[in-house]
């Protein structure tokens, strides 16, 4: 599984929008975290939140989250101000392991 | 307030409100009183915020910082100083409590704004939010700071004038609410780069000359070949490295950038075309010279005050202009330096000039 998240927006906007997308590739996890992020993924998929930032945040950033699967691949959308817990938990477990 | 002295009637208001935050006692009370007494200016609204502010009470306004804990949920963070709590060990949330202060004093000392709403809102702060957050932000109801990712960004709360550029978006919410996308959108962020650039120069006792309009020179970390996030005296140089390229902010309506407005355009570029007005407020504060937060900031706070949703560009530069003749004078020179800051940035005032309303 391959997942790559890209940020857009914030404070310093058109310097997010330049950075590469950041990628997470699975085949360096160990299986018990592959299975965790596959629950991850299925839990953030079925209630993503809001995909645009709730309306009077300034500065809010907004993630995409491709996930490639191998047949299945999908596309998750959320904001600052708006993502749901699950994708919050999902984020977090990327940008943890990205780190 | 009878015994007390009144000071020449002529000193401008802005000179007065400095005044007001003398450490002699006897020179505020005199200030204070020419505010009151002052013919040419009784019955202004912006004096009667002038005095509302010298007597608000310092329970306006109340700080609290939260740390979030590396967590995106801020009901869970944990609250860590209160107004008058002595500072904690953690420097990021003594940055955001201090960073708070300072800001409040500005718009209160300058403006006479009781915080955010002018009516004393509580200024709620939450540090460490999320995983390696590149980001400060506005929510709504707080500002809210991430710790960078230690590659391209520091701590978000190391900048004073990133911290109140997101306070200023709670001013410019309760104020004129600027709609986040396109003219009115970049508006929003130049109101807030401007009132956060002010508040350092305020802090620094720095004049237009003097101070380095850096919005967050430093969010980044030393690996970065960048002077930080945003220039206001030279929009489009405040960095051109390998990693993110050149600054991309324009100076001019020339190069006025047709973003598409969704999340990946910025909402119509607010963060790139905030450049022009940015520049425009560099050139009014240095035009007329001394101290930006003086009568450049008085200008564009009435008129940030006197603007809608909807305002553009072309709006708020006769708005500009506008002011400028009701608080200085028409023709004044203050009038001339804003017709001719908006013409150096492509817009030319459009307003008939406002004669006997000075
Ligand atoms: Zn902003």
């Amino acid at each position: 599984m391959r997942l790559s998240l890209a940020t857009r927006g914030g404070m310093a906007a058109p310097i997010a929008r330049r950075l590469p997308p950041q990628v997470l590739d699975t085949d360096r996890l160990p299986d018990d975290a592959v299975r965790e992020l596959r629950r991850l993924v299925a839990a953030a998929s079925a209630d993503p939140g809001g995909a645009h930032p709730a309306p009077p945040a300034r500065d809010a950033m907004t993630y995409t989250i491709t996930v490639d699967d191998g047949p299945r691949s999908a596309t998750l959308v959320s904001s600052d101000t708006s993502m749901s817990p699950a994708f919050a938990a999902l984020l977090d477990h990327v940008q943890r392991h990205l780190g | 307030m009878t015994p007390t002295r009144t000071l020449s009637c002529i000193t401008p208001p802005f000179i007065l409100t400095r005044l007001l935050d003398s450490d002699n006692v006897e020179i505020r009370q005199a200030a204070l009183a020419t505010l009151l007494t002052t013919a040419q200016l009784r019955g202004e609204r912006s004096v009667r915020g002038l005095i509302a502010g010298a007597l608000a009470t310092p329970a306006d306004g109340r700080r609290s910082i939260f740390d979030c804990a590396h967590s995106t949920y801020l009901p869970s963070a944990r609250l860590t100083r209160s107004e008058n709590d002595e500072p904690v060990q953690d420097a990021s949330v003594n940055r955001a409590y201090d960073g708070f202060g300072t800001t409040r004093a500005f718009f209160q000392e300058v403006f006479g704004r009781n915080s955010i709403d002018d009516r004393g809102l509580p200024l709620q702060g939450y540090v460490h939010r999320g995983n390696r957050y590149n980001n400060a932000f506005w929510d709504g109801r707080q500002m809210v700071f991430g710790d960078g990712d230690g590659q391209v960004f520091l701590d978000f709360t190391g900048s004073l004038d990133v911290i109140a550029h997101e306070l200023t978006h709670g001013v410019t919410e309760h104020t004129a609410a600027l709609e986040y996308h396109n003219q009115s959108g970049a508006l929003n962020e130049s109101m807030s780069d401007a009132f956060g650039s002010m508040t350092k120069q305020w802090l620094l006792r720095q004049t237009a000359d003097q101070a380095d309009w850096l919005i967050g020179a430093e969010v980044f970390t030393p690996h970065i070949d960048a002077d930080a996030l945003r220039s206001m005296k030279a929009p489009g140089t405040a960095f051109d490295n390998k990693l993110f390229g050149r600054d991309p902010q324009p100076d001019h309506m020339d190069r006025y950038v047709q973003a598409p407005d969704t999340e990946d355009g910025d909402n119509g570029g607010v963060h790139l075309n905030s450049g022009i007005p940015n520049k425009a407020f560099y050139l009014v504060a240095t035009g007329i010279g001394g101290n930006s937060w003086e009568a450049p900031g008085h200008i564009w706070y009435e008129s940030l005050k006197a603007s809608t949703q909807t305002t553009d560009f072309q709006a708020f530069a006769d708005t500009t202009y506008d002011k400028a003749g009701t608080l200085y004078g028409a023709d004044s020179r203050e009038q001339r330096v804003v017709k001719e800051a908006w013409a150096g940035v492509g817009i030319q005032i459009t307003t008939a000039p406002t004669l006997g309303r000075g």
